[in-house]
């Protein structure tokens, strides 16, 4: 496990937030195995990243730099890397589980043989059978258990890391690095697949995709009503939603009704306000990765499906809440 | 011990996803309005599901009519007005079917099967519904048709029919004659309002010098009676499969409920009296099941109406029986939330309420069955 | 032009059930019994795809899974959905394989059973959910990839194939030659239901089955498959603690507020 290569992933011309994510791991790791962190860059116009990437503890970063490849390429990506990777023989290679990099890892590993695990959450050294392993942790069954991923015989071993689980660590400017260039060494045979455009679209915030959801119940409108909750959504960066007796009132519409008869909703995030918690409700998010319980009630059948819960007047907490989530920004 | 086929099982799990998906989310607020459900007929139609039974050359797929109590009941777990529509349906295409003539069933069928058109039974009357010996509908012939007066009451697709197969007295005898939307003198007198069934169509019917040509006789001049008795006998399991979808649906809600509804800190199913409603619940559905699929595989069998009489009429009974007996105790598991006509268990009680009169109250059922068994 | 196609479909417990997936702490390994087998959600969605272009365009749908004897019942769902025919992939070899494994099998399995001008895929699956498979199916194949695709319009020629495929901030349209994969997203389309006749035609459709054998006329050899052709192995599974017992936060109002964003924090929650 000498060398660990992290594919960083570039957007826009500039590094992805996983990417960075991705080198802090790399670089604890090599720190624990003694080995050292390179990075590939793909893209128009990479120096500035490259030496970024130098900043968070990259000692080599390999630039590939070509007007073609301003926008993610599959097959000619594909071939980059796993030229680069047969000349430098990294024991570990890690790439960023964006929708990309889902793309990219799997092709990679596919044409050099070896061994590939999605959406980490953990990457730990382990004696496995007397032998010093990655063990690559992945959720599975929907999040229900964590499954250990190992490689024992294929190089490199190759991990996809799920965006946003990670810490990023501290970019240092005294660091340094050496940046290479590559060429590219593409033609009309690589893009057999061919991306002609990226249209942007903005996100419209749906209910099943939104990561953070706030939800209100009866009597959370007591409290200061549809504005208080639009302010902490908008504090939390959430998606606003309610209780059947909340959307009958009109305070949110019917089409973001949590609960049996209206919607059902997993985020990674689930904050119900005001709602003591009947069944038909909170049927509609009990499978949320986290649920925060905010009533009056400090006996409201809600505090038991939950995972945190805060028990007071409305009127004081959530405006504090707001608050303090926008002091911190 | 008894069996689906592989293709039964791949209907149910059609009509059950279909009734998760499309039926569910809207179920509640079509008989909160107590809107006809066209557009999910339609639908119904498209998949099949209405012509379930229906011979292949008029658009159906012929799988039988176990199939067709298998579409019914899986429908009525979430949404029992169109079940009911479902249900009443079968009994003119059935009518069709078996007594039309080559020329009805192609002009007919293939619009009723597609769900583009709408037929309806006439039969009840405001003097009685089952003694159909008491007939004051009248069909007298007159040149090259009949003449039609009367009234007809409880009819179901009464007022939303595009084709109603209206039983009359053509002399001595009962007939079935097709009277279509449109004809002069025809009237809907009213919608009758229920206590359940609150999307489907309920009417009183008139019939004012009605003209009806010849060539619209459903089988035989004065055949009528035998008719429309083969036809009931066909479509009581299929109102008993109405009741055992909505006991399924109720059952399923209060077992939801029970794990999830907290009481000191843990889930009310581990309490033993809500366990044993629930256990009630699951065996009258057991026993009820296999009562309901038997007439139905009988058919499928080859046998005929004559011959299940007692079968289909005990279906229909415990149908009504299970319904009834399921939602309540699904609402007093539920408590509050049980009564609220907010959630989908209120409003299948009500439904359940109007399977005792559909083809016959309870004690009709049991006369039909009394004659086999004392005879 | 009419096109050849193929639909890589998968069978998977019912994920509405996954919560009752327990973990034998004695022996380490999975308890899924009583979950009911389905189609993999997106899966349909493929096979719907599938159907759509053949309507456009005219061709034929196979339908391919690897899997136990039992997954011949996914096959069966999608041929009552409108797919010409059927292809089960199953042999005791197969057992065990990884993505990279699997991925070889499925290659072999599609070269066995006909030419096909375009493999549609989902773009992945709910139980291992790698996403892994579709882009090392087209290595396998030696054909370019799509994945992420919502949207497929094929060229009047049948030479290419421009789609919408879905990235963070929007969609990249990429133009693909065909042969090659291209892995679907549930919003491509809404699939149908299969109708009553299509359920009682469905059993009088083929469905052919390769095994190992085949596989290997096909150029696989055996080491290759399964888990003896899978680089990766689990080396344990532990059940993630997801039971919740509420941990009330008290204090003033701004005490609590401050300790719950404190707690969400650590949760990696916000």
């Amino acid at each position: 496990m000498k060398e660990i290569l992290v594919w960083a992933e570039l957007r826009d011309g500039r590094l992805t937030g996983v990417a960075l994510e991705i080198m802090k791991k790399a670089l604890d790791l090599a720190t624990l195995s003694g080995g050292r962190v390179s990075a590939v860059a793909i893209g128009r116009e990479c120096r500035e990243s490259a030496a970024e990437l130098v900043a968070h503890g990259a000692e080599r970063v390999f630039v590939v730099e070509d007007a073609r490849l301003d926008l993610y390429q599959a097959d000619a990506f594909t071939k980059i890397l796993c030229r680069l990777i047969g000349e430098i023989r990294p024991g570990i290679v890690l790439m960023g589980g964006t929708s990309v990099g889902a793309d990219l890892a799997p092709a990679v590993a596919a044409r050099l043989g070896t061994g590939l695990t999605a959406h980490c959450t953990d990457l730990r050294i382990e004696a496995i059978e007397g032998l010093d392993q990655l063990v690559m942790v992945v959720p599975g069954w929907r999040g229900n258990m964590m499954v250990k991923i190992v490689c024992p015989e294929k190089r490199p071993v190759m991990a996809t890391i799920r965006p946003g689980v990670m810490e990023r660590g501290r970019p240092e400017p005294s660091r340094e690095g050496e940046i290479v260039a590559v060429s590219p060494d593409i033609d009309e045979k690589d893009f057999r697949a061919r991306t002609l455009e990226r249209v942007r679209e903005s996100e419209e915030s749906a209910l099943e995709q939104a990561k953070i959801i706030v939800s209100g119940g009866f009597g959370f409108y007591e409290a200061g009503g549809v504005a208080l909750l639009d302010q902490l959504a908008r504090a939390l960066g959430a998606v606003t939603a309610g209780s059947r007796p909340a959307c009958d009132a009109g305070w949110v519409p019917e089409s973001r009704m949590i609960g049996q008869s209206g919607r059902t909703v997993s985020p990674d995030l689930f904050i119900s306000i005001g709602a003591s918690g009947a069944p038909h409700y909170t049927t509609g998010f009990a499978k949320s990765k986290l649920i925060v319980a905010i009533d009056k009630n400090p006996k409201a059948p809600v505090f038991d499906i939950a995972d945190f819960g805060v028990a007071g007047d409305l009127k004081e907490i959530i405006p504090a809440l707001v608050e303090e989530l926008e002091a911190k920004e | 011990m008894f069996e689906f086929t592989k293709e039964q099982e791949m209907i149910r799990a059609m009509v059950r996803e279909f009734a998760d998906t499309e039926l569910a989310p809207k179920a509640l607020e079509l008989d909160r309005k107590g809107e006809f459900p066209y557009e999910l007929v339609k639908k119904i139609g498209a998949l099949g599901i209405i012509g379930v039974a229906s011979p292949r050359e008029y658009g159906g797929s012929k799988a039988g009519h176990l199939p067709a109590v298998i579409a019914v009941e899986e429908i009525a777990r979430v949404y029992p007005s169109l079940a009911f529509i479902l249900e009443v349906t079968q009994a003119p295409l059935y009518m069709l079917e078996n007594y039309g003539t080559p020329e009805q069933k192609q002009t007919w069928l293939p619009p009723i099967i597609r769900g583009e058109k709408i037929a309806a039974v006439a039969a009840t009357e405001p003097t009685g519904g089952s003694d159909l010996a008491t007939l004051n509908t009248t069909a007298v012939a007159d040149g090259d048709g009949y003449v039609l007066n009367g009234r007809k009451v409880y009819i179901t697709n009464g007022s939303v029919g595009d084709i109603v197969l209206v039983l009359a007295k053509t002399g001595e005898r009962a007939s079935i004659l097709a009277l279509e939307k449109g004809t002069p003198g025809f009237i809907v007198s009213r919608r009758q309002d229920l206590m359940g069934f609150k999307s489907g169509d309920v009417c009183e019917l008139g019939f004012s010098n009605c003209r009806i040509p010849k060539k619209n006789v459903i089988g035989k001049e004065g055949g009528g009676q035998a008719v429309a008795m083969a036809t009931f006998t066909v479509s009581r399991a299929a109102v008993g499969a109405v009741g055992l979808g909505i006991a399924r649906g109720a059952f399923e809600i209060a077992l939801k409920y029970a794990k999830e509804r907290m009481l000191y800190g843990k889930p009310i199913a581990g309490l033993q009296a809500i366990q044993f409603m629930l256990v009630d619940m699951d065996t009258e559905i057991d026993a009820a099941r296999w009562l309901i699929y038997h007439p139905a595989a009988c058919l499928d069998r080859g046998m005929l109406p004559r011959d299940i009489g007692k079968l289909s009429a005990r279906a229909k009974y415990i149908g009504g029986e299970v319904a009834a007996s399921v939602t309540m105790k699904a609402m007093q598991v539920l408590g509050g939330y049980g009564v609220s006509p907010e959630y989908h268990l209120a409003r299948l009680l009500a439904d359940a309420v109007e399977i005792f009169p559909a083809t016959g109250t309870p004690q009709i059922m049991k006369i039909i069955q009394a004659l086999e068994i004392v005879k | 032009m009419p096109l050849n196609i193929l639909v890589c479909i998968k069978q998977v417990p019912d994920p509405e059930q996954f919560d009752r997936i327990t973990l034998d702490p004695a022996t380490g390994s999975i308890n899924r019994a009583g979950i009911p087998p389905v189609t993999n959600p997106v899966d349909r969605h493929a096979v719907e795809e599938a159907l759509r272009i053949r309507e456009a365009s005219g061709g034929t749908v196979a339908v391919l899974t690897m899997g136990p004897p039992q997954a011949r019942k996914c096959l069966e769902d999608a041929l009552a959905m409108g797919a010409d025919r059927g292809v089960l992939l199953c042999d005791m070899a197969f057992a065990g394989a990884d993505t990279l494994a699997t991925a070889a099998v499925l290659a072999a399995g599609i070269r066995s059973a006909g030419d096909f001008d375009l493999v549609l895929c989902g773009n992945e699956s709910v139980d291992g959910a790698t996403g892994q498979v579709p882009a090392q199916l087209a290595e396998a194949l030696g054909w370019p990839r799509v994945t992420y695709a919502r949207k497929i319009e094929i060229a009047k020629e049948a030479a290419t194939a421009l789609v919408e495929r879905e990235i963070e901030e929007g969609f990249l349209r990429v133009e693909v030659r065909l042969p090659a994969v291209i892995a679907v997203v549930k919003r491509i389309n809404r699939y149908r239901l299969p109708t009553i006749f299509g359920i009682l035609e469905a059993g009088k459709k083929e469905i052919i089955e390769v095994g190992c054998a085949a596989c290997e006329c096909a150029g696989l050899v055996a080491e290759a498959m399964g888990l003896a052709g899978s680089p990766t192995r689990v080396a344990g599974v532990f059940q993630s603690h997801r039971k919740r017992h509420v941990e009330m936060i008290g204090g003033e109002p701004k005490e609590a507020a401050r300790g719950l964003i404190r707690k969400l924090k650590e949760m990696d929650a916000l």
